[in-house]
């Protein structure tokens, strides 16, 4: 199975610990397909998910070799196939006045939403898959498209298997 | 008790808590504070070096020779970038140095100030761990830190950055000693050992291939045992080199590019692998496809991420090589592989090499051996001579020879000497360098000399940066393009320091000069005129198998593969 794999990283709130993590997969000349970062629930720890277009095997590695960054807390490659993985993108458009109503329609097919509206210019938000969100990018090109920003991916593995956060912190809050 | 510290002073009294006794540095503005404090603590022997990348090698030599941190100081700036090749030295073969580095005051940080540089970017693809101290009330944590993380799991630098006003800063102060321990390497023993003791039971020809992995977990006991045991022969790599000793009936040798033609062949022939400690570098495996493939591959490591990185596996046995080591013993038959190492025995050639009058690194590192009565650690630098250092000379006890084999680095031999020499006092320590390397930090003598550090150079001067001009007599149709290296009169230099030298011009004169120079007290240098052109043989031409050894002087020039 083809398609970006996704390494999911349990990682400490600091820039060197983030920028460790990123370098980790720059040196290493992984094919990063997409990078999303965000907190968690935990105060101080992100995480990270890496999409990767490689193989099972490349992606199990690349968590091996970041879970060995002082301050990751946990990595995991998810198995192609156990992925679920979703991301967000809105969508800035300056439709024709005569197709607002066409828009909408489309907006309400792909359960997604206008967030935002000005004079003549409305963003609108969609969330789904990646496919999805792609085809529904298409399906807005006819309403003249401003901008459009991306969050790229975050990943859950389907059914009960979860990071799991050794609970000591590793670097002293305040690190750099 | 508690009282009011400078972070300079905090950092002198935690060095010291943890065990430090020794540091490799060169003072400069951002690190002024910390000097200040130095001489407070006399306990804290400083080495002023002559050049800070001598100061990270010499704490690299001092760590590979103890198994603790080695720590080296540099003012921030050239200071800090001074220290890199160093670091990546010590991080290509898991050495555990810890750099502090000065930086300038936090309010200057980010501008660009005088003697700036990111000094946690730039080395941080060649660190275990690096941290910007920025309060004093966490510097005493983040240095126990440091010295734990370099030497826990698998060794590695640490760099601890510190600005010059949290050094001036005052904080309160309590003793408290050892907060932070370092981890213990992870104990048991991993799942499928069942598979690896069924393997190693059926296998016809099975190979032990002992990395640096034995020397960083001490496994050489229990190597020597699974060997003895099973009759299963034993190659060393270049860092695995006296983690067996070197005239045991059961060691092959050191296997890859400079491996003998029987290693070699053994590897290409075996249908079992019992890889421990090492990483299956690209200079040990050749090109990876023609690699070993009948063999099945048990792979022992420390490091996760290694096991398969490179080479194909069957078993991954991941925890500490003693650990998964005595575990084997616990379930592993006797057996002896006679027909197996017969075979081997069949594969050995004659050496190829051709040297005036005895005058051949054997006779030289032979010397070197009887003069110090089997007592001596050797410290190689890189290139033709590291490759005779490690093949020819014959160590008997375990971690005596010290060489930078993953990065390589020229320049490393004196220095990591200068640290060896703080750790093992009872013992000559040799640095052997060849002219283009020795050349590279023989500024160092002067550090020797000022801290009187007996350290024995030798250096093979051969008027080239000999393995490369081999290279380019193989494969780069003899244009010697830059390889021709002129030397200084050593012995006059040597004496421009003021210490022992000798120029060692024919065979006969080899065992004096060796014994004299053991004999002397402080730093000594013998410089060896050795065969201008010998080459190292066998070699394995980048980018081929192991089965396709260049045995003796090519008839043709080849030219490199593109
Ligand atoms: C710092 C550094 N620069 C360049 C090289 C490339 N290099 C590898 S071996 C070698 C020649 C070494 O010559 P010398 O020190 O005279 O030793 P010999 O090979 O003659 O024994 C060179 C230049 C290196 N390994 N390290």
């Amino acid at each position: 199975m083809s398609g970006p794999r996704a390494v999911t990283v349990l990682i400490e709130d600091h820039l060197i610990t983030l920028s460790r993590a990123v370098g980790l997969i720059r040196r290493r000349n992984l094919p990063v397909h997409s990078l999303a970062v965000g907190p968690t629930d935990a105060p101080g720890v992100s995480r990270l998910t890496i999409m990767l277009q490689s193989d099972d095997a490349t992606a199990g590695r690349a968590a091996q070799h970041l879970q060995k960054i002082i301050g990751v807390r946990d990595a995991t490659a998810i198995p192609a196939g156990d992925a679920v993985a979703r991301e967000i993108a809105l969508v800035k458009l300056r439709p024709p006045p005569e197709r607002y109503a066409e828009l909408l329609d489309v907006v309400q097919l792909y359960h997604a939403a206008v967030v935002d509206e000005s004079a003549d210019v409305v963003i609108v938000e969609l969330t789904g898959s990646e496919a999805f969100v792609l085809s529904c990018i298409r399906a807005l090109e006819r309403f003249h498209i401003v901008e459009v920003a991306r969050s790229g991916a975050v990943a859950l593995e389907s059914g009960a298997a979860e990071l799991r956060m050794s609970t000591q912190p590793q670097l002293e809050a305040g690190a750099t | 008790m508690t009282e009011t510290l400078t972070g300079s002073q905090i950092l002198c009294r935690v060095l010291l808590e943890q065990g430090v006794d020794v540091l490799f540095g060169y003072p400069g503005g951002a690190i002024m504070p910390f000097y200040h404090a130095l001489p407070e603590y006399p306990a804290l022997r400083h080495v002023l070096v002559r050049h800070e990348q001598a100061a990270a090698h010499a704490a690299d030599g001092y760590a590979r020779a103890t198994g603790r941190a080695g720590v080296c100081v540099a003012t921030s700036g050239p200071g800090a970038t001074n220290l890199v090749t160093g670091i990546a030295t010590a991080h290509m073969d898991s050495t555990p140095v810890v750099a502090i580095t000065g930086q300038v005051p936090r309010a200057m940080m980010g501008r660009d100030a005088f003697q700036e540089t990111d000094i946690i970017g730039i080395t941080q693809p060649i660190t275990k761990h690096s941290v910007l101290v920025d309060d004093v009330d966490r510097l005493a944590g983040a240095v126990r830190e440091a010295l734990a993380i370099a030497v826990e799991g698998r060794p590695g630098p640490v760099l601890v950055d510190i600005p010059k006003d949290v050094q001036q800063a005052k904080t309160e102060w309590r003793d408290q000693h050892a907060a932070r321990q370092p981890a213990p390497r992870p104990g048991g023993v991993p799942g499928p050992l069942a598979d690896a003791v069924r393997l190693l039971a059926e296998a016809e020809r099975p190979l032990i291939m002992a990395g640096h992995g034995i020397i960083l977990s001490g496994a050489y006991e229990e190597l020597r045992a699974l060997a003895e045991r099973t009759g299963i022969p034993v190659i060393t790599t270049l860092l695995g080199i006296s983690g067996f000793p070197e005239s045991h009936p059961l060691h092959l040798g050191m296997p890859g590019m400079h491996g003998e033609v029987h290693v070699n062949r053994a590897i290409q022939q075996a249908d079992l692998i019992l890889g421990i400690g090492l990483r299956f570098d690209d200079r040990v495996t050749g090109n990876l496809a023609g690699f070993a493939r009948h063999a099945k591959v048990i792979h022992v490591e420390l490091d996760p991420s290694e096991v398969g990185k490179n080479v194909a596996i069957d078993v991954g046995l991941v925890g500490d090589a003693r650990d998964i080591l005595r575990a084997l013993l616990d379930d592993v038959a006797p057996r002896d592989c006679k027909a197996w190492r017969a075979q081997i025995a069949d594969f050995m050639r004659p050496r190829q090499e051709s040297f005036r009058e005895d005058l051949s690194p054997g006779a030289i590192l032979g010397a070197i051996d009887r003069a110090a009565e089997g007592r001596c650690t050797i410290v190689s630098d890189v290139g033709q001579h590291q490759m005779w250092v490690a093949k020819l000379f014959p160590y008997r006890r375990p971690n005596t020879h010290l060489t930078s084999g993953g990065l390589g680095t020229m320049g490393f031999a004196v220095p990591a000497a200068m640290g060896a020499a703080l750790a093992r006092p009872d013992e000559p320590v040799w640095a052997i360098s060849g002219d283009g390397g020795f050349q590279m930090n023989m500024q160092e003598i002067a550090t020797m000399v000022q801290e009187g550090i007996p350290v024995k150079m030798a250096v093979f001067n051969n008027g080239y940066l000999g393995m490369v001009r081999q290279w380019q007599q193989f494969f780069h149709g003899r244009r010697y393009s830059a390889t021709p290296i002129w030397s200084p009169d050593y012995v006059r230099l040597a004496e421009a320091y003021g210490i022992f030298g000798r120029r060692v011009e024919r065979g006969d004169e080899v065992g004096d000069a060796v014994r004299a120079a053991i004999a002397h007290p402080g730093p000594a240098l013998v410089e060896f005129l050795i065969e201008q052109e010998a080459n190292v043989f066998p070699m394995i031409p980048p980018g081929a198998s192991l089965s396709e050894p260049i045995e003796g002087e090519p008839t043709e020039p080849r030219l490199v593969p593109a």
